[in-house]
């Protein structure tokens, strides 16, 4: 058997335990997908695998037990699914492409949840379309709200929703339900003035708890819709740690732009020796200084005016 | 006098409102839900006829055009006090027959029960109302139990036929504007149900004696005492007053009245820190007793006009109707002992 | 003036009677008709209003006793005599004195809620002939809180009055006054026909459902009982719904009610 595992691994294969035998990785970007391409799944499955099934950690399914010479005929039977995934491919039937960037990763959203901000699926697929293929490891995650029940901290880029809580005075009935509820899930920005609340800005992290409280709906959405952009957190061997905030009021455009920036200045400064030419960026981060990745980041990034950068960073994290 | 009129024609006549009328109805507040991306059906001012949301039931309803949920009284410095300005234009309020039915409960209190209301009467003086015809029954409406399904009290009815609208007018003056626009002159009796999917039977036999059952008890953890089945409701009138002042040492600032909630904590609160009906589902007695039984001891009809707003809203799932329908056999419980 | 119900008028502080520390009598200037256990809403711009009993009627004034417990009564205390009040009333119902007329009258009241049936004992006290005869029971928690204790001691000359602290150091307590609770003391009266005697309760909720048992015991019926009910209230004039119990606005059909009605109540 010659089997060149270097390029197998950028078709989203994987060199297994077994000899012989290797599992095809399916990502689902934004984790959401059309019940029937679970059809297509358990026919690889049960044709080309072991009959079994793995859900990943990343929002995607890992079917083991396959042959090395079945690879083709699985990447056929893909191609449905990498088309309704809307998933970037250099050659139709040639199965997914590059495996280094991980797959964009998002909570359940507003198309279920009543916390989200947005529609996290839909927002991770967009940054799908501008990020893929790449070879470079980066890790992205979006959550709908600041709860982040994707553990969007533990990712290099992590996105959450916020929503701007507007205000109508004329509708409030003082009774404080969103000033108390803010203290007791949140992170107390109401105070009662004058019989209403008032916000403080500076504290309000956006969840939008006042909003779903009020019973009059004197605190409504901001038709905007914005986003806090956390960076760098990592789990691993080395130095684990939570990402810092970066951007508070952020906008989608700002984001996707940061981001793309940021796979330039990982292309310039990646240790190229370094294992399996595979680096964390916060490494590189650490390695350059975080003032020179901000000059990167932010080039021609026009942040909303409500937007607030936060710098200098530092990280804290587990160290040995 | 019934006629068909184009949507260009009623519209024409609705801009010839404006001149002496707000017009309130209920509008899309896009992206106006409590929830991202959704849109929210409440009364608002509109323009112009596209504005106006005839497919589905308001939120809330137009209670808030009559009674503001915030309105000032007046205005006092340390020695003289001054009634605040009335609105300098009538209002045109466009409702179904439920919210029409729930105009007779609001008079009721704000014209007959004690001295008139000085500030509510000056308002309903000067309001007309357009009655929209309801070609089907919504989720929860059980109009037809309570009787208010069809309404007679309105200057005009509008019904969406097609692309246009047939109209029952029965203002003579306003006869006149809609006349000459008047696709065809015909007789129009404004929609309404005669069923809904959801009845409620209210015990001719109730007594206040129903207080001691046991069917309250299970609101006690359900409900969360938000208020949102009261502020929603066309005929819950309660409100607090309060004193604002615009300077920290000045003694100048206004009096105001803003909506009350039965349900809310501190409706009941007097010095010393004590109050009534801590628990909730004293709170779900106190209202739905008010709503089906009291008011009609009181006044000879229900204050509960069977719109089913409460149930639309309430974030718990509780149903007013079923707790209405539970009734019956609660008078058993309690006559039973 | 207008027919604008919200919109207080002035009125003067013409006199102040300290009674304890925290319970001053204000007597204010008022013309119009107004009954004894009617109230006045307390207004004052900048802190709010408080209902407020009259427990006093005389010659173009009004008595407000008012015993500093919040916002509005802490500011009322701010002012002295010359001053203004603004006042808005007289609402509720009141006490009927027809229904007292020619019977046996027993008064049983506990703390301030011997204020806002002052006006009735009062009354009876300077015509004694329109009563077959009369007793008062007033309690208070201590010999500090006694309200009215000049007024104690005029009536005492006619009519039985029994007053009486929760508890006392000896030394404290004065002569005229006996220890206990009101309804320990229910059955020291006197009564010729128990069957045609009437009698108002009025004072804190408990203290009022004990007496009102206590009456009924001794073979008061019910409809021979008055009680005044307190509620929170806000408007005054049946709108803001806060005094409802039932089927009634104690604003309105109250504060005072006969017991066959105040018995269905439940708050
Ligand atoms: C019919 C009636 C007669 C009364 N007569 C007297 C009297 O003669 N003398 C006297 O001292 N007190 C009387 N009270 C009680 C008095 O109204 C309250 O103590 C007063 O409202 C407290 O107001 P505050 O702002 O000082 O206190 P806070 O505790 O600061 O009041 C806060 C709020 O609660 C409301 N509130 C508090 N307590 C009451 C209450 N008991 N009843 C209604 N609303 C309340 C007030 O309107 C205010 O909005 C009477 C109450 C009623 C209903
Ligand atoms: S929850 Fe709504 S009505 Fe209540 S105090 Fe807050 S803004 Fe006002
Ligand atoms: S019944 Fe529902 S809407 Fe009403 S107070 Fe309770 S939880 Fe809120
Ligand atoms: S005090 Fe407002 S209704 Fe009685």
């Amino acid at each position: 058997m010659d089997i060149n595992t270097k390029k197998l691994k950028k078709n989203a294969f994987r060199v297994t335990k077994v000899r012989g035998m290797t599992a095809s990785r399916i990502r689902v970007p934004g984790g959401h997908l059309d019940a029937r391409y679970l059809g297509k799944i358990q026919e690889i499955a049960e044709r080309f695998g072991n009959g079994t099934i793995h859900i990943t950690s990343r929002q995607g399914f890992e079917i083991p037990g396959i042959p090395y010479e079945k690879m083709a005929e699985v990447n056929a039977l893909l191609q449905p699914l990498i088309e309704g995934l809307d998933i970037n491919q250099s050659e139709p039937g040639t199965g997914y492409p590059a495996s280094g960037t991980r797959n964009i990763t998002a909570c359940i959203g507003n198309r279920v949840c009543p916390y989200a901000c947005y529609d996290t699926t839909a927002f991770a697929r967009r940054i799908e379309k501008a990020v893929f293929p790449n070879d470079l490891h980066f890790k992205i995650a979006l959550t709908g709200c600041p709860n982040d029940c994707m553990k969007v901290r533990m990712h290099d880029f992590g996105i959450m929703g916020m929503t701007e809580p507007q205000f109508e005075p004329q509708r409030c009935v003082s009774c404080e339900a969103c000033i108390d509820v803010c203290a007791k899930k949140s992170v107390t920005a109401l105070k009662a003035v004058k019989y209403r609340p008032q916000r403080n800005e500076e504290k309000c992290i956006g969840c939008g708890e006042c909003v779903l409280n009020c019973p009059n709906m004197a605190w409504t959405r901001s038709k905007e819709k914005y986003y806090r952009l956390t960076l760098m957190g990592r789990t691993g061997k080395k130095n684990p740690r939570l990402g810092e905030d970066f951007i508070k009021w952020g906008d989608e455009a700002s984001i996707i732009k940061i981001i793309l920036n940021t796979y330039d200045y990982v292309e310039k400064y990646i240790d190229r020796n370094a294992p399996g030419g595979k680096e964390h960026i916060g490494y590189i981060v650490d390695r350059t200084g975080f003032e020179e990745f901000k000059g990167w980041a932010l080039k021609d990034v026009n942040l909303p005016a409500k937007a607030r950068v936060f710098t200098p960073l530092y990280w804290q994290g587990i160290k040995y | 006098m019934g006629f068909k009129l184009s949507r260009e024609a009623f519209d024409a006549v609705l801009q010839s409102w404006t001149d002496d009328y707000v017009l309130f109805a209920p509008k899309r507040f896009e992206q106006g839900g409590i929830y991202s991306d959704t849109d929210c059906i409440r009364y608002g001012q509109v323009q112009a006829v596209d504005e106006i949301v005839f497919d589905s039931k308001s939120l809330y309803s137009f209670k808030e055009a009559l009674l503001p949920v915030s309105e000032t009284l007046f205005f006092f410095t340390e020695e003289t006090v001054k009634e605040a300005d009335p609105p300098k234009k009538g209002a045109i309020i466009f409702l179904r027959s439920c919210d029409l039915h729930g105009l007779k409960r609001l008079d009721e209190i704000y014209l007959r029960n004690g001295p008139e209301d000085a500030y509510y009467r000056r308002l309903r003086d000067r309001v007309q109302f357009v009655l929209m015809g309801c070609p089907h029954s919504f989720e929860n409406c059980f109009c037809v139990s309570m009787g208010t399904n069809q309404a007679t009290d309105y200057a005009i009815s509008v019904d969406v036929e097609g692309d246009g609208f047939l109209v029952d007018c029965k203002s003579e003056a306003w006869a006149e504007r809609i006349t000459p626009r008047a696709e065809a002159e015909l007789d129009v009796t404004p929609r309404h149900v005669t069923e809904n999917a959801v009845t409620v039977n209210i015990p001719e036999t109730l007594t206040i004696q129903v207080a001691s059952s046991r069917i309250w008890d299970e609101y006690d953890n359900r409900c969360i005492d938000c208020g949102r089945c009261n502020f929603v409701c066309p005929t819950c009138t309660c409100f607090t007053m309060q004193d604002l002042f615009y300077t920290e040492n000045g003694r100048v600032g206004e009096r105001r009245r803003i909506w009350a909630s039965c349900m809310v904590d501190g409706f009941t609160d007097v010095a010393g820190g004590g109050s009534y009906r801590k628990k909730n589902g004293e709170r779900m007695r106190f209202k739905v007793l008010h709503k089906v039984y009291d008011f009609k001891v009181r006044t000879g009809s229900h204050m509960c006009v069977g719109c089913g707003r409460c149930d639309d809203v309430c974030p718990e799932y509780i149903s007013f109707s079923n707790s209405v329908n539970k009734l019956d056999q609660a008078m058993k419980e309690v006559s039973g002992r | 003036m207008t027919d604008n119900e919200y919109v207080p008028f002035l009125s003067k502080i013409t006199e102040i009677i300290r009674h304890t520390d925290i319970e001053y009598t204000f007597r204010m200037t008022y013309d119009g008709d107004v009954k004894p256990g009617q109230f006045f809403e307390v207004s004052i711009p900048k802190y709010g209003e408080a209902p407020i009993s009259v427990s006093g009627i005389g010659d173009g004034t009004v008595d407000l006793t008012i015993r500093k417990v919040g916002k509005v009564t802490n500011e009322v205390f701010e002012h002295t005599m010359g001053d203004h009040l603004f006042l808005r009333g007289p609402y509720g119902n009141g006490f009927d004195l027809d229904d007292y007329r020619g019977r046996e009258l027993v008064v049983v009241a506990g703390g301030t809620g011997l204020s806002p049936v002052r006006g009735v004992v009062d009354h009876f006290a300077r015509h004694p002939e329109e009563v077959k005869g009369m007793t008062l029971i007033t309690g208070f928690k201590s010999p500090a809180d006694i309200l009215f204790f000049g007024d104690l001691a005029r009536w005492k000359q006619s009519m039985e009055v029994i007053l009486t602290v929760d508890c006392a150091d000896d030394g404290d307590k004065p002569a005229a006054c006996q220890i206990g609770l009101v309804t320990e003391h229910l059955p020291k009266v006197k009564l010729g026909d128990i069957s045609r005697a009437v009698a108002i309760v009025v004072g804190p909720p408990a203290m009022m459902r004990f007496s009102v048992l206590g009456l009924l015991e001794l073979g008061f019926a019910e409809k021979n009982i008055w009680i005044s009910q307190e509620r929170k209230m806000c408007c005054g004039i049946g709108k803001c719904g806060h005094c409802k119990i039932g089927d009634v606005y104690v604003c309105l059909d109250g504060p005072v009610f006969n017991y066959t009605k105040g018995r269905t109540l439940i708050d």
